[in-house]
């Protein structure tokens, strides 16, 4: 770890009391989002301010896979006293507190899976804790809202700083002075002019976020949650040798929730059908149709974008020559509304 | 172990400090405090972070152990050997494939017994590929004749890798030692450690410096033959010495546990015993699940069962008594092996284990045998109660129901089988026909003629959407431009790498015609196979009723990281001249496994393990050049390309399929955007492409029938651009640009211009 946080941190040993642990003794937080907004690095910070900073014994660690950056992984953050043993190695599956980074993300992952009638569910968004009970399908707990993206955004910084921030202000056992050092210290090395942007984003996600408790109703109970760990083919359905028999089945997944928050708009009108953006695009989401052109030949037309599939790189843009493609900030609907579906050819299952 | 920190603080003789850290960085923390002289290393997951920490810390000037990236792990232990002959301290990490790769090396480090220290971190041994944590990889370890330490948690990684020198160097042993830690669970953990707080403690223990009276192959004056050719009557012996300095090293091992235990209270007998005093029911697990377990013979204990758990802290040599002692008044006991020993009716552990109950004379305990945990899947308390229950049922029964079995195996539910979903490709809309290739009877040289982009855009892509490349990923444009130039249908076969594991995550696949992964180095081998199986059963009839309208295009496609560990096997393809094409898309590092250099990564650039710091910045060598070393191999066809320069691409991907279905084998290599691992915006990875080829950094060219052609020059056309302009637009190279580092950007330009001038002669002159 940090040599810096370390320094910072041995002054500030107390002994902290950690306000519900489960039956071996454990607070437990499970950190929900796709690659590349830094839920893993705000993790390990959150970890090491519990650890090193406020000297309880702790263990942290992420979902690790084939994984790339857009794609959702979790962070894992076990806090117990010192003498409390650590020897679960198990991934959190009931957590006290689920920090969401992205909100799309509870379209395809179960974000809440495993929670407590008690437990938090921090989730970055705009929305109302209501609509989020309902998106999340929650039962009871605490909703915890921060509009962490507008406040990256603004505040030029990053998602997950202003998700620590609020992170801080859930696990109140922590003190957010400490992490403020830290943040001052190890950015102000490399980046001065950083530091304040970041400290602001802190706490503003300290600041803003916003709870609403939610009561189990009587007579229902919590969902059982379900190990992560249960494959859906099995020994008598897997075809040997690992071999997948379904060529080019991957059209079936959903990348959408890998766009971090743009996307490409594209105007029909003003394009000139070149192809430089399919030509450029890594995620083969521009779909062509193949039409009789005014002289009678036959020709090919961009009719769109599949949406289902673009993660957001922009590429597109930077190849357009004309103003055909450009890029906006994405709003709840649009891509669903605006997306050209690709056609496949598909097998009839009689 | 749990550590107890008052009592451990209130023992410890020496000073130490607590770090939060995982298994990986206090194996790297262990090696900057021995300070070891060489490391020869490879990336692997999950090892990998291991030299990528200790680089770190070598830029920062924490250590000066010289770190070696080899060209593939049979190097990376071929160094370590040599190294090891060499009279100085040698350190080592790899894990799964890594090590099959290395296994060679293995015995013959230990046969001619030159001790040095590597770290296995535990991972699945492909195939299927799978990178998470088992023992299959450990398991391949129990005949290589080296002593194996395991670790259950980062504390013990550390604590032994100090214990693991001193026992490698014993005079009793002098055996190379493997300390053995759970990928990810332990490696990617971060826990409380203690650790020496000086650097003097640690050598103290350890010796300053190696004991000397041994093996040294820099010794002027006492020359040695090291690997001498060895006969029958002579072997045996040699192997009798080897297996006394084996068992010696489980007695020098406790001696050397009871000094650390002293030293720092933290205490490794051979097989750690939790609460197995009166234990009725036990259940054996090793390194990190056998932590669990105690969890659950806690709880166990609480409802009156009378559980206890053992688990070892060395399995080579076997602690065959300790176990036979801990077991004898034992009713039943579970074992659980994270690796099989496919028909051997248990994994080793299970039979090493009755093997000892048979010496020790125990016929009664019953031994129930489980393979769990495979490829990483997680232990949770509640299988650890599961366990105990097997072991509490053949008590009540008084016999075992079954004896050996898998645990956590699912059956699977007929209706989620999977289904395909799509058609093959029409084979018609693949040969459209766009696409010319003549060769001119005369030259012999090939002319291409290729439609606009649009039209090809009719084409159907050899990919479906949907893989989990990161946002802005220069490979599938790269690639899908050059397959848009190849007509008809393909068989394909992908090196490991970014481009593999991203089209193939089970049980989706990307791609829509057959496809193969096999190994990170031998995919030209493999495909060589494929192609000559092709033209066998072509010539004896028997794939005419399969569908086949033409004759398949095979095309290999590789990272550049690829390209080096497989460099022999694809010169070995192009020298035997089999019908394909080898396509590698070049970003510049091993992305795969975490941005590590590869030696195509340029002088300068900063990888995970070609770190910027005080003491470094970034590559401190050249970048390799490919396509000239294929060149020389004289293949009909070789060529760059990139997607920045579409029409380009796609005419020297027709050129290259006429070649790999006329002649033989073809190379092509494409520069490929990295946003993530090149620190650049998603994107601009087009633009970034684009300038290296006005840099001159990466022409455009091809060579055909040994014929050098520039086939974009930068200079004609007046857009020719400093390197700066280049190395600005990213984050892994724009320390270049600072004044301290002007001596490596001038050598970068100059070697830059010397291959471009070299590259323009050859334009100009046939002959060259």
């Amino acid at each position: 770890m940090d040599v810096i946080l370390v320094d910072i941190m041995k002054g500030a040993m107390s002994v902290v009391q950690l306000p519900k642990v489960n039956e071996l003794g454990f607070f437990e937080i499970r950190l929900e989002s796709i690659g590349g907004l830094g839920a893993n690095l705000a993790g390990k910070m959150l970890a090491e301010a519990g650890v090193v900073g406020a000297g309880m014994n702790g263990v942290s660690f992420s979902s690790y896979g084939s994984e790339k950056k857009g794609s959702p992984v979790k962070a894992h953050i076990r806090f117990c006293d010192l003498n409390t043993p650590i020897r679960d190695t198990s991934p959190v599956e009931r957590p006290h507190v689920v920090g969401v980074f992205h909100e799309s993300l509870a379209k395809t992952v179960n974000v809440i899976s495993g929670i407590y009638e008690h437990s938090t569910v921090l989730i970055n968004s705009t929305k109302s804790s209501e609509e989020l009970k309902e998106v999340l399908g929650m039962k009871a707990g605490m909703i915890a809202v921060i509009d962490a993206s507008s406040i990256a955004l603004k505040e030029k910084n990053r998602v997950n700083m202003a998700m620590l921030g609020a992170m801080f202000r859930l696990c109140d056992f922590l003190d957010p002075e400490i992490m403020k050092g830290v943040i001052e210290q190890s950015l102000g090395k490399k980046y001065p002019q950083a530091v304040q942007s970041a400290l602001t984003t802190f706490d503003r996600g300290y600041n803003e976020v916003k709870f609403l408790h939610y009561e189990l109703p009587a007579g229902e109970s919590m969902p059982q949650y379900v190990r992560s760990d249960i494959s859906s083919l099995g020994y008598d359905t897997q075809p040997i040798g690992g071999v997948i028999t379904n060529p080019g089945n991957s059209f079936l997944k959903n990348l959408s929730i890998s766009r971090s928050g743009m996307l490409p708009a594209f105007e029909k009108e003003s394009c000139i059908n070149c192809a430089q953006c399919d030509t450029v695009c890594p995620d083969l989401c521009f779909v062509w149709e193949e039409r009789i052109d005014k002289k009678g030949r036959s020709q090919m037309y961009l009719e769109g974008i599949d949406y289902q599939y673009c993660k957001g790189c922009l590429k597109c843009i930077e190849a357009c020559p004309t103003s055909a493609l450009s890029s906006q900030r994405e709003t709840e609907g649009y891509a669903d509304s605006h997306t050209v579906h690709h056609l496949f050819d598909l097998i009839t299952q009689s | 172990m749990a550590i107890d920190y008052e009592k451990e603080v209130g023992s410890a003789k020496v000073e130490q400090k607590f770090l939060y850290e995982s298994g990986n960085e206090m194996a790297a923390y262990a090696a900057h405090q021995i300070n070891y002289h060489v490391m020869g290393y490879f990336p692997i997951s999950p090892s990998t972070e291991v030299a990528q920490f200790l680089d770190t810390m070598k830029a920062n000037g924490q250590h000066d152990i010289m770190l070696i990236p080899s060209d593939g792990e049979h190097s990376s232990a071929g160094i370590c050997y040599g190294a090891s002959t060499a009279g100085g301290r040698v350190f080592n990490a790899t894990s799964a494939q890594g090590y099959m790769f290395m296994l060679e090396q293995m015995p013959v480090q230990s046969g001619t017994r030159m001790p040095m220290v590597m770290n296995l971190i535990c991972r699945a041994v492909s195939g299927p590929l799978n990178i998470h944590g088992d023992h299959s990889d450990l398991y391949y370890a129990l005949n290589t004749g080296w002593p194996i330490l395991m670790c259950r948690d980062p504390q013990s990684v550390y604590d032994m890798n100090l214990m693991a020198l001193k026992l490698a160097e014993h005079a009793k042993v002098r055996l190379p030692v493997m300390v053995a830690s759970d990928g990810y669970f332990t490696s990617h953990q971060k826990r409380r450690v203690q650790a020496f707080a000086n650097r003097a403690d640690v050598q103290k223990f350890v010796g300053e410096q190696p004991p000397t009276g041994f093996t040294d192959t820099l010794d002027r004056n006492n020359p040695v033959s090291v690997g001498a050719y060895m006969n029958e009557p002579d072997t045996i012996n040699n192997r009798y010495q080897q297996s006394v300095a084996m068992y010696n090293a489980g007695d020098v091992f406790e001696e050397i546990a009871k000094e650390f235990g002293e030293m720092t209270g933290r205490h490794y007998p051979m097989v750690e015993e939790y609460r197995m005093e009166d234990a009725d029911v036990a259940v054996f697990l090793m390194n990190s699940s056998s932590e669990i377990i105690k969890d659950v013979v806690d709880q166990l204990r609480l409802q009156g069962v009378k559980a206890g758990s053992i688990s070892p802290n060395m399995i080579r040599p076997f602690p065959q008594r300790q176990i036979a002692e801990a077991l004898r008044n034992v009713k039943a006991i579970t074992v659980g092996d994270r690796a099989d020993s496919v028909g051997g009716h248990g994994g080793n552990m299970v039979n090493e284990i009755k093997a000892a109950l048979f010496t020790y004379g125990n016929t009664t305990t019953k031994v129930i045998s489980r393979i769990y945990g495979l490829g990483g899947k997680d232990f949770y308390a509640e299988d650890g109660h599961n366990f105990f229950q097997l072991a509490l049922d053949a008590v009540a029964a008084d016999r075992v129901e079954v004896p050996f079995d898998y645990y956590g195996h699912n059956v699977g539910a007929l209706e989620k089988a999977p289904q395909r979903v799509l058609k093959p490709m029409d084979f018609e809309s693949l040969k459209t026909g766009l696409i010319t290739v003549k060769q001119d009877e005369i030259t012999g040289k090939l002319s291409v003629k290729i439609p606009p982009l649009r039209s090809l855009t009719k084409k159907p892509k050899r990919i479906s959407p949907g893989h989990g490349a990161c946002p802005g990923c220069g490979i599938f444009s790269g690639l899908e431009i050059f397959f848009k130039g190849i007509e008809g249908d393909v068989v394909t076969l992908y090196h490991t790498g970014c481009a593999m594991v991203t089209t193939t995550g089970y049980p989706y696949s990307s791609h829509k015609s057959t496809f193969i992964h096999n190994l990170f180095q031998n995919g030209a081998a493999t495909l060589s196979g494929v192609v000559e199986m092709f033209w066998e059963r072509k010539r004896r009839g028997e794939l005419d009723d399969l569908g086949l309208q033409e004759d398949f295009t095979f095309v290999m496609v590789t990272g550049d990281g690829g390209m080096d560990i497989g460099m022999g096997p694809a010169i070995g393809a192009a020298l035997r001249g089999h019908k394909m094409i080898i396509i590698e898309y070049d970003n510049e590092g091993y992305m795969n496994t975490g941005a590590q250099q590869t030696y195509s990564t340029p002088l300068g650039h900063r990888t995970t393990t070609s770190s910027i710091g005080k003491h470094q910045q970034g590559k401190t060598t050249q970048h390799k050049d490919t396509a000239q070393i294929m060149a020389a191999t004289n293949i009909s066809y070789v060529f760059t390309g990139s997607e920045a320069f579409p029409q380009d691409l796609v005419k020297k991907a027709a050129k290259a399929q006429w070649y790999a279905q006329n002649e033989g084998l073809v190379y092509g290599k494409i520069l490929t955007a990295c946003p993530l691992n090149w620190m650049s915006d998603d994107k601009e990875g087009t633009n970034i492409v684009s300038l290296a080829v006005e840099t001159c950094f990466f022409p455009l060219y091809e060579v055909e029938q040994g014929i050098t052609t520039i086939t974009y020059n930068p200079e004609d056309k007046d857009k020719r651009v400093d390197l700066s302009n280049w190395l600005k637009t990213m984050g892994k190279t724009r320390h270049l640009l600072k004044p301290e580092n002007e001596p490596a950007l001038r050598s970068f330009e100059d070697e830059v211009q010397r291959r471009w001038n070299r590259l323009k002669a050859k334009h100009e002159h046939p002959d060259l």
